[in-house]
């Protein structure tokens, strides 16, 4: 539904990664495999390079969620013009918290200096950024806020293990490493009138999971449970495969649909990010014929929860005036449909 | 028309990837085949990278439609 009551606009968006961009080769040295894999890794994923919170060569962990959270948001409140004292409620997603408690959107407030607001923080994949959003709009829209951080990250080190035998990896547990990536992302959204800043005229997510098994399966372990056989991280790569474009494509229409708009009207789309090979394809079959895409995965690989973060960044600084974006989202883990609209108006 | 793979071809199928294959399959379009896609394709041609000693080109692979043209493929 479109955030009503109030007009809610994105005045600015930052991400962070960590280390050097890693391409695969990169990957296959580390990890002994050959031509042949990084043949197959192109052409079926995609990914040129990836960023990891790790030592690749070590394993030691080098950033962590709230560090590249913290980044984030200081470049999304520098380009917002904003500081820390203008932030009255802070959101973020993540499935991959540094830990469980304290929460990460906590750990970032402290270090940003913001305290006394009230904070959220969802559990939440690839859709997470457009639930925070979503729950973000919700309580600005509400009146009771001016200006949210909203944030979204992820950081797999805990579930690279960089003295894996890939070779011998099961496959649902071997398309982990080369899909995914580390990153942060941030957004200021504000009910402040700021000329030139993106309109939010629309945010839905939606729970399409019901008698669906999940996509993709992260689990976490303590003390008594942690020698369970269960691999930490699976997903049905196939069911992924099959999916998510539907999935995507429903979001569209649906979008269109609520705000009256046609498919020529699009100028950018930030389609969902799974790997570069599945986003081409999703995005022919959404075919919108005037949009430029604003795509990140290829260059980041798989950041969950900060992928529509690095894409409202690149739409921010090439956005022009009027135009329309319209972003879609898809989390496979238990499959969340998500999708928002923004709009720049001829007169700013 | 590609050969008959050998034996340990179709062992490799069952023990590696999980896939129990009847002669027709070995022939059959890869399409067709239950449960076939491109990870299964990779952790078949590992398999063979390690069985034959061998190092295969993705390239050439590709262009193999059935199970048997892609054991003819591999070996060649």
């Amino acid at each position: 539904m479109p955030p009503v009551g109030r007009t809610i606009r994105v005045v600015g968006a930052g991400t962070a990664l960590p280390g050097p961009p890693l391409d695969t080769a990169a990957l296959a040295g580390r990890f002994g495999m050959d031509g042949l894999w990084r043949q197959w890794v192109d052409t079926f994923i995609g990914t040129r390079t990836r960023h990891l919170a790790l030592d690749l060569e070590t394993g030691e962990q080098r950033q962590t969620l709230a560090d590249l959270a913290t980044a984030a948001a200081r470049a999304a409140l520098d380009r917002a013009g904003l500081s820390a004292e203008d932030v009255d409620v802070l959101v973020l997603g993540t499935a991959t918290p540094d830990t469980l408690m304290p929460t990460a959107v906590n750990v970032v407030a402290d270090r940003l200096r913001i305290d006394g607001v009230p904070s959220f923080q969802l559990q939440s994949g690839c859709s997470g950024a457009v639930q925070a959003i979503d729950v973000a709009a919700a309580l600005l829209g509400s009146g009771r806020y001016r200006t949210a951080l909203v944030l979204g990250g992820d950081v797999i080190a805990k579930h690279y293990d960089v003295t894996a035998d890939l070779g011998a990896l099961p496959p649902d547990e071997l398309v982990n490493y080369v899909l995914f990536g580390d990153g942060a992302g941030a957004a200021v959204l504000t009910t402040d009138d700021v000329p030139g800043a993106p309109v939010l005229r629309a945010v839905r997510t939606r729970l399409s999971g019901l008698d669906r098994e999940p996509g993709q399966t992260l689990r976490w372990y303590g003390l008594a449970d942690r020698h369970k056989a269960e691999p930490p991280a699976s997903e049905d790569y196939k069911a992924i495969e099959e999916l998510v474009p539907a999935l995507a494509e429903e979001v569209a229409e649906e979008l269109l649909d609520d705000l009256g708009w046609d498919r020529d009207d699009i100028s950018y789309l930030l389609p969902p990010q799974l790997s570069p090979v599945m986003t081409d394809k999703i995005t022919s079959r959404l075919a919108f014929p005037l949009a430029k895409e604003v795509s990140c995965v290829a260059d980041t690989g798989n950041t969950g929860n900060a992928l529509l973060f690095f894409q409202l960044e690149a739409l921010l600084a090439d956005m022009a005036a009027p135009a329309r974006a319209l972003a879609v989202a898809i989390e496979s883990s238990k499959w969340i449909q998500s999708g928002l609209a923004l709009e720049r108006s001829a007169d700013g | 028309m590609a050969e008959t793979p050998p034996d340990w071809f179709v062992e490799i199928l069952r023990d590696e990837l999980d896939i129990d294959v009847t002669a027709d399959d070995l022939t059959r379009s890869l399409d067709e085949l239950p449960g076939w896609d491109s990870v299964k394709l990779l952790t078949l041609l590992v398999a063979l990278e390690r069985h034959t000693g061998a190092t295969l080109s993705l390239p050439d692979l590709l262009e193999a439609r059935t199970l048997a043209a892609v054991h003819e493929t591999a070996t060649r």
